[in-house]
């Protein structure tokens, strides 16, 4: 008998359908993959095996765990099961725990709810299920409170809290999404190791099939709340019949066309570059402290040329980025576009200032919400002198639209018109508008689903080609950088520690870290042999 | 969390002698001559000379204010001029009802808001919320002042519980002091109770639609639980600081209640004073009123401390 068996669920928000006839099984010790992309119903699927549905879902069908149904059991039963016979992950670990409890009061309560024992059994029972997740006593005392770990750590709570009862059955959604490359190898190795340890099925739920390739024993692709597509992996990648499933799979590797050549010239010189912050000041009388940001760096991006750079979360790629825009000074060192630096007299230089712009990552937060399109694609104008007016300047926001895709027409609309993949598209219209030499694409196609970020991407090497722009290409997804980058950067605690043509680096690592970056990226099989 | 209480107390330190400078300034040295101002346009020159002479007014300023603020700091705040009885006497009398009447008030709205807050916001959308939602808007709505003389119309003129206004005394013994205070303090705490209401049940909305609320039902807490061990606390934060601002308001802000009910409190001695240009009492009322508002802060900051451990600082 499987340990859970879906058969024929349904759901519905307000008569609006979610999902449509999913079936899946998961059997005792099985890692079972759910892949899909955003309002696919794969999170949707989680939660109703959870029964932790939002208020107005309705689920009908048989979802059997343990040979109950679920479905049909009270929500006091409902309450007996989770946290002991099923737990849960979830994917953003920052918010994911009470900021003011402990983490061993949190982990000892799954064990209080479900179990009559003493808090001091609870807490030696706390005390191991922390240690199993490698967060060992000594190095993580149980009175340390969220804000005192790392987003790592606090995954591991998380987990530790998930499994503390041993449950039959663990749902991971997206557990590793919000995390650094690095520390996803280790929270996915901790995951088939409690999985084997205690024989659990493990229900997995990504966007990402690169991580789910690497460890399910079975692949469910699901898409617009159906199940496209099932069966074991990895054989499931060389044997896949629908249409959804290959363009997936295509998306994911997806290597854009990218004719422009790099000329000898530089464009951007960055050269001893120091940015230092000031830190807390210890105590009422003390000094502040500093923390070096970007630890002399130097580097230059030729024009028409596609530069990566590459690093874990905290190592200042964001910090120098900003250097490099000019809105914040720098302790030592320059920054010379086209050999005029971005600062003058601690002033940013609007002469340099015009000919760069940027992407970030959110495609929601970037945007003034009560701004209409043509107005936010404008915005770069206040960089110039003397700004278009009138007719000019609506055709130059037509222009702008047009070129990434979007109709001049858009310009009329709020931005929560558009979905994630057309914000992003707005973003880069609204850097294309002043004509700039330089785009820097800060974790830009990063939030985006892989087969709108495939769009963007040959968006992006469109216009290179087109327009004659150089990128400088930031991001901490190494597979996305080695398919559109010509050289790339390595960054490690603010500096740069190796950097080279992107196929030489990807083939030839050379510095231990950036080794030890390329051995934690989760690759596709099909991928290894290429 | 030592640290942390010791900076906030540095803070107040520095808060409270900058206050009782822009006081100083304000009620002093502004105005041109205080003299000359409390005692109108046909002062005679020795009546004028004397009162200098008598509010020290003949120092360089530095001096005025040093021996205004040591005169303080050992308990004498000069004397009234028009009531010739030392300020000390007059603000610790009115002190006795202000303050007892600020708390009973302050207890009142949050004994009413906390429970209404909560169950409201554990039936979100349901009829109790919208009633709790509803009555609370007609509390913010309705003047404190209008439903105090409608109380005393129905509670002390035809029902006769409780008299019109006036104070009994302590002497009296408690519980006729506090009868006295019951309908000022009900008048006092509608508004504030339905503002409190209404902020905890917001915070309560907010704080049940984080993340850890769902990691916590999914390790098999009931609702109830969830709301109780994790919701609470965590949606307190907001709540302590609206009544921290309570607090204040109901110390300094009675005026007009106070007057309804002919109680002497702090209020109508700023009133009085303020009429009879007493710059004397106003001067020293409005440093005390101050000075709670101050104190009344660094009590919520350290409550802040109390209830979420990032305020405490790294160990």
């Amino acid at each position: 008998m499987s340990l859970l068996r879906i058969e024929g669920l349904n759901l519905a928000i307000h008569d609006y359908g979610i999902l449509h006839d999913v079936a899946l099984t998961v059997e005792p010790g099985q890692i079972v993959g759910v892949i899909g992309e955003s309002g696919s119903g794969k999170s949707m699927t989680a939660l109703a095996v959870m029964q932790l549905l939002p208020e107005a879902a309705r689920a009908t069908g048989r979802v059997v765990l343990d040979g109950q149904d679920v479905l049909q059991l009270s929500e006091a039963d409902l309450c007996r099961m989770r946290g002991r016979v099923m737990g849960m992950v979830f994917q953003e670990p920052m918010t994911a725990l009470n900021p003011i409890q402990t983490i061993g009061d949190q982990v000892a309560e799954t064990i209080l709810v479900h179990e009559r024992v003493t808090k001091a059994e609870a807490r030696d029972r706390a005390r191991q299920a922390l240690a199993r997740v490698e967060l060992p006593e000594d190095r993580f005392p149980l009175t340390r409170y969220p804000h005192e770990l790392s987003g790592g750590q606090r995954q591991r709570v998380v987990i530790a809290m998930a499994i503390a009862l041993r449950p039959r059955l663990l749902i991971a959604d997206e557990p590793t999404t919000a995390l650094d490359v690095t520390t996803q190898a280790q929270i996915l190795t901790l995951l088939k190791r409690l999985v084997q340890e205690d024989g659990m099925g493990l229900l997995m739920i990504s966007h990402d099939l690169a991580v789910v390739a690497d460890m399910a024993d079975h692949l469910v692709i699901m898409r617009h709340g159906r199940v496209v597509e099932s069966g074991p992996s990895p054989d499931l990648f060389h044997r896949m019949q629908h249409p959804y499933s290959k363009a997936l799979l295509a998306a994911s590797t997806h290597q854009p066309d990218r004719a422009a050549q790099p000329q000898d010239m530089p464009l951007l010189q960055v050269r001893g570059v120091i940015r230092d912050y000031a830190t807390a000041r210890k105590g009422i009388w003390g000094k502040p402290g500093s923390f070096r940001a970007v630890n002399d760096v130097s580097f230059q991006i030729r024009r028409g040329e596609s530069l990566g750079l590459v690093g874990e979360s905290g190592c200042g790629k964001s910090t120098l980025t900003r250097a490099i825009l000019g809105l914040e000074e720098v302790q030592a060192g320059q920054i010379l576009l086209d050999g005029q630096p971005v600062f003058t007299g601690h002033r940013p230089n609007r002469a340099v200032r015009r000919r760069m712009q940027v992407v970030f990552q959110d495609p929601y937060g970037s945007f003034n919400p009560r701004h209409r399109v043509a107005r936010l694609v404008s915005e770069p104008f206040h960089l110039l002198d003397t700004p278009p007016q009138g007719a000019a300047r609506d055709a130059a926001i037509a222009a702008a639209l047009e070129s990434v895709g979007l109709s001049a027409d858009d310009r009329h609309k709020y931005i929560h018109e558009f979905s994630g993949g057309q914000r992003q598209r707005i973003a880069i219209a609204r850097a294309l508008i002043i004509k700039p030499d330089l785009i820097i694409l800060d974790e830009a196609v990063s939030a985006l689903d892989v087969s709108i970020r495939a769009q963007i991407l040959d968006l992006l090497a469109d216009l290179g080609d087109r327009l004659g722009l150089t990128y400088l290409f930031i991001s901490h997804d190494l597979s996305v950088v080695r398919q559109v980058t010509d050289r790339v950067l390595v960054m490690q605690a603010g500096r740069i520690v190796e950097q080279g043509e992107t196929a030489d680096v990807f083939a030839n690592p050379q510095h231990p870290y950036t080794r030890q970056l390329l051995a934690a990226t989760p690759r596709l099989p099909d991928f290894e042999n290429t | 969390m030592l640290r942390y209480v010791l900076k906030r107390l540095v803070s107040l330190v520095i808060s409270l002698a900058v206050a009782s400078l822009v006081i100083f300034l304000a009620i002093e040295v502004v105005p041109g001559d205080p003299a000359a101002y409390m005692l109108g346009m046909n002062a005679q020159p020795d009546t004028l000379a004397a009162l200098r002479e008598q509010l020290g007014l003949n120092g360089t300023i530095p001096e005025r204010y040093l021996s205004w603020v040591a005169g303080m700091l050992q308990g004498d705040f000069g004397t009234s001029y028009t009531y010739r009885t030392p300020v000390a006497e007059m603000i610790g009398e009115r002190l006795w009802i202000s303050l007892p009447l600020a708390l009973y008030a302050l207890t009142l709205s949050t004994l009413i808001a906390f429970p209404a807050g909560v169950w409201a916001a554990s039936r979100r959308g349901s009829a109790v919320d919208m009633g709790v939602m509803g009555v609370t808007q007609l509390g913010v709505a309705i003047p404190n002042f209008w439903f105090a003389m409608l109380m005393v119309l129905v509670f002390a003129i035809n029902l006769r519980w409780f008299s019109a206004g006036g104070f009994a005394g302590w002497e009296q013994g408690f519980f006729a002091g506090m009868k006295s205070l019951t309908l000022p303090a009900i008048a006092l705490a509608l508004p504030q109770a339905s503002i409190l209401t209404r902020v905890m049940r917001s915070s309560l909305l907010d704080t049940l639609s984080e993340d850890f609320i769902r990691t916590a039902r999914a390790k098999g807490l009931t609702r109830r639980q969830v709301l109780w061990r994790h919701a609470l606390r965590n949606a307190m934060i907001p709540v302590l600081t609206i009544i921290g601002m309570q607090f204040s308001f109901l110390m300094a802000g009675a005026i007009i209640i106070e007057n309804v009910f002919f109680l002497p409190g702090l209020g109508r001695l700023v009133f009085q004073s303020i009429s009879a240009r007493d710059l004397i009492v106003v001067e020293s009322v409005v440093m005390l009123l101050v000075f709670a508002v101050i104190v009344v802060n660094f009590a919520v900051d350290v409550a802040y401390a109390a209830v979420d451990p990032r305020l405490r600082g790294r160990r």
